[in-house]
């Protein structure tokens, strides 16, 4: 008995790579599930994240503890078992939550947590002094924190932030465990009908994922640079760079 | 004046809202889920779907009269956004079974599916040293919460056959795994096998079918909220089968000649997948702008004809 045959040959790379430009257009469009998605939890996780930054630096214990438990929780529960915990979990009680938006929830609150931390510290990093000027100046503390030292915190998370949103276009993937038409769902439609194309049809979605992330990173390094201010980089915010220049 | 007016307001307000709703009831649409592609019942054409679930489906909508918003939907939450009456209809296969049943209501029965099993063609195997963990690997694929796994579970392995049972989140990845030798047959519903082979025709083969008598009917959620059953099971009846319980005790299906049903029975099955792909190509408007019985049966003999290409 000979052994068995590859099975990949080149004849089938070359119609493969054939076929997989046929779909590519259905991969693309799918594609755009993955990126409203992306959208949904960055901004769920921006505007939470912010929040339990703020109250964990600034709220007392009544405030700040709840705080540092949804930081906790969120942070230590994998992402698929919370994307099941949201999905099929009311389901049991007959409530059916559109996959979309229990994974907005699921992915959405875990992408706070994570946030949460990336602004609590670049909020730390602002010195002291700002507050007591600004409060010194007649601010209440309010008024200073959104217009002293956000501003600032938000610029200097950036780094960190754009490492957060490498993480989450990954995640929008996991989505297809609770039936999003994403676009590793839509991949089905090759590996399915084209038993061979496996691979070549994954290693497409690599590819794009690799030209999503590159592009988004891209992006928010440009706006980084865009929203430097010289003698304010994170170097500076010791104080000793800031004092120079003045 | 002006109580006429008002008068002729309402009355007028009154014939909107009546005609309203009457349009709005002759335009019904209901959402079906189903799990594609899995050919030949759930397949996939240039963004379309089709196959014979979904080509039934639709047929019965139209005869019934109400409309239909297919859906593509992950098997693992199929049957749950049904029961949870998030989605309308069911159509991907489902085996009619009590556990099943007992979450959400079952059409008539529209197709008999026993389980094939795949095995390795230079394996030596056969269906019962495959199925019983004599193989190499000793190992069984199915996949994930389909009746083929089950089977193995309630026949083989609890009769205390050592074998090995891998669960695959799709039928493929199991078909995947086998050519790769990890495991040494593969079980799965006898149509979707037979596709399986035309991709490894030179690798693979059926090593026996076992008689499982599992029927596939359309689901709705429990109660038929929308009273759509009735009007499916008589669609159906329309579209030429009927079932009736042999002496034997088994289901039957009576196939009316020449109808709608007979003609796609011969469209799916048998023919290989890219005959039935550019059947559909070319007959797809028939049914996608059907109206009556007629524009039915056109396309189903459109379909029969074309395979046959």
């Amino acid at each position: 008995m000979e052994a068995s045959s590859p099975i990949i040959e080149k004849r089938i790379v070359i119609e493969g790579i054939a076929v997989i430009g046929r779909y590519l257009p259905d991969l693309l469009q799918a594609l755009l599930t993955n990126v409203q998605l992306l959208l949904a939890l960055l901004a769920v996780g921006f505007a939470i994240g912010t929040v339990v930054a703020l109250l964990q630096v600034y709220a007392g214990h009544f405030l700040g503890v709840p705080a540092f438990l949804y930081e906790w929780v969120f942070r230590s529960i994998p992402a698929l078992v919370l994307l099941f915990l949201f999905y099929f979990g009311p389901l049991q009680f007959g409530v059916s939550i559109p996959p979309f938006f229990a994974a907005t929830l699921a992915l959405g609150f875990r992408s706070s947590a994570y946030q949460s931390q990336i602004f609590r510290g670049a909020i730390q990093a602002i010195p002291q002094g700002q507050m007591m000027a600004a409060r010194s100046m007649g601010m209440s503390r309010v008024r200073a924190i959104i217009s002293i030292i956000l501003p600032q915190a938000f610029r200097l998370s950036l780094p960190a932030w754009s490492n957060e949103f490498s993480s989450v276009v990954k995640d929008t993937t996991l989505a297809y465990a609770v039936g999003l038409n994403e676009i590793l769902r839509h991949a089905r439609f090759i590996t399915e009908r084209y038993y061979n194309l496996a691979m070549l049809a994954y290693l497409t979605i690599a590819l794009i994922f690799l030209v999503l992330t590159y592009s988004g990173n891209w992006s928010l390094g440009w706006l980084e640079k865009r929203l430097r201010i010289p003698g304010l980089e994170m170097a500076g915010v010791s104080g000793r760079g800031r004092n120079l220049s003045k | 004046m002006k109580r006429k007016l008002v008068i002729s307001m309402v009355v007028l307000a009154l014939v909107a809202l009546v005609g309203g709703g009457g349009l709005a009831a002759a335009q019904e649409t209901y959402t079906v889920v189903s799990d594609i592609p899995w050919p030949p019942f759930e397949m996939e054409l240039e963004g379309e779907f089709f196959g014979f679930d979904l080509d039934v489906i639709r047929a019965s909508a139209v005869v019934a009269g109400f409309k239909v918003d297919i859906q593509n939907c992950e098997w693992s939450i199929l049957v749950s956004s049904v029961q949870a009456g998030a989605k309308d209809i069911g159509a991907s296969g489902l085996t009619d079974f009590r556990e099943r049943a007992e979450k959400v209501d079952f059409s008539n029965h529209y197709w008999l599916a026993n389980q094939a099993v795949v095995i390795r063609k230079d394996s030596g195997l056969n269906l019962v040293s495959a199925m019983t963990g004599k193989g190499p690997t000793g190992a069984v694929g199915a996949q994930r919460a389909t009746t083929g796994g089950w089977w193995v579970e309630d026949n083989i392995q609890a009769a205390g056959f050592n074998v090995e049972l891998k669960q695959y989140s799709t039928y493929p990845l199991a078909i995947l795994d086998l050519v790769a030798g990890r495991i040494d047959a593969v079980i799965q519903d006898e149509p979707a096998s037979i596709s399986s082979l035309t991709a490894f025709p030179d690798e693979l083969t059926i090593a026996g079918i076992i008689n499982t008598n599992e029927y596939f009917g359309f689901i709705v959620p429990k109660g038929d909220p929308n009273g759509l059953l009735p009007r499916i099971n008589d669609a159906m009846v329309v579209l030429g089968v009927k079932t009736a319980m042999a002496s034997t005790g088994v289901e039957e299906f009576e196939i009316t000649e020449g109808s709608f049903w007979e003609n796609l029975v011969a469209t799916y099955f048998g023919p290989p997948i890219e005959k039935i792909e550019a059947a559909w190509s070319k007959c797809k408007n028939l049914l996608l702008s059907a109206t009556c019985l007629e524009d039915l049966e056109n396309y189903a003999r459109c379909m029969a004809d074309a395979v046959k290409e």
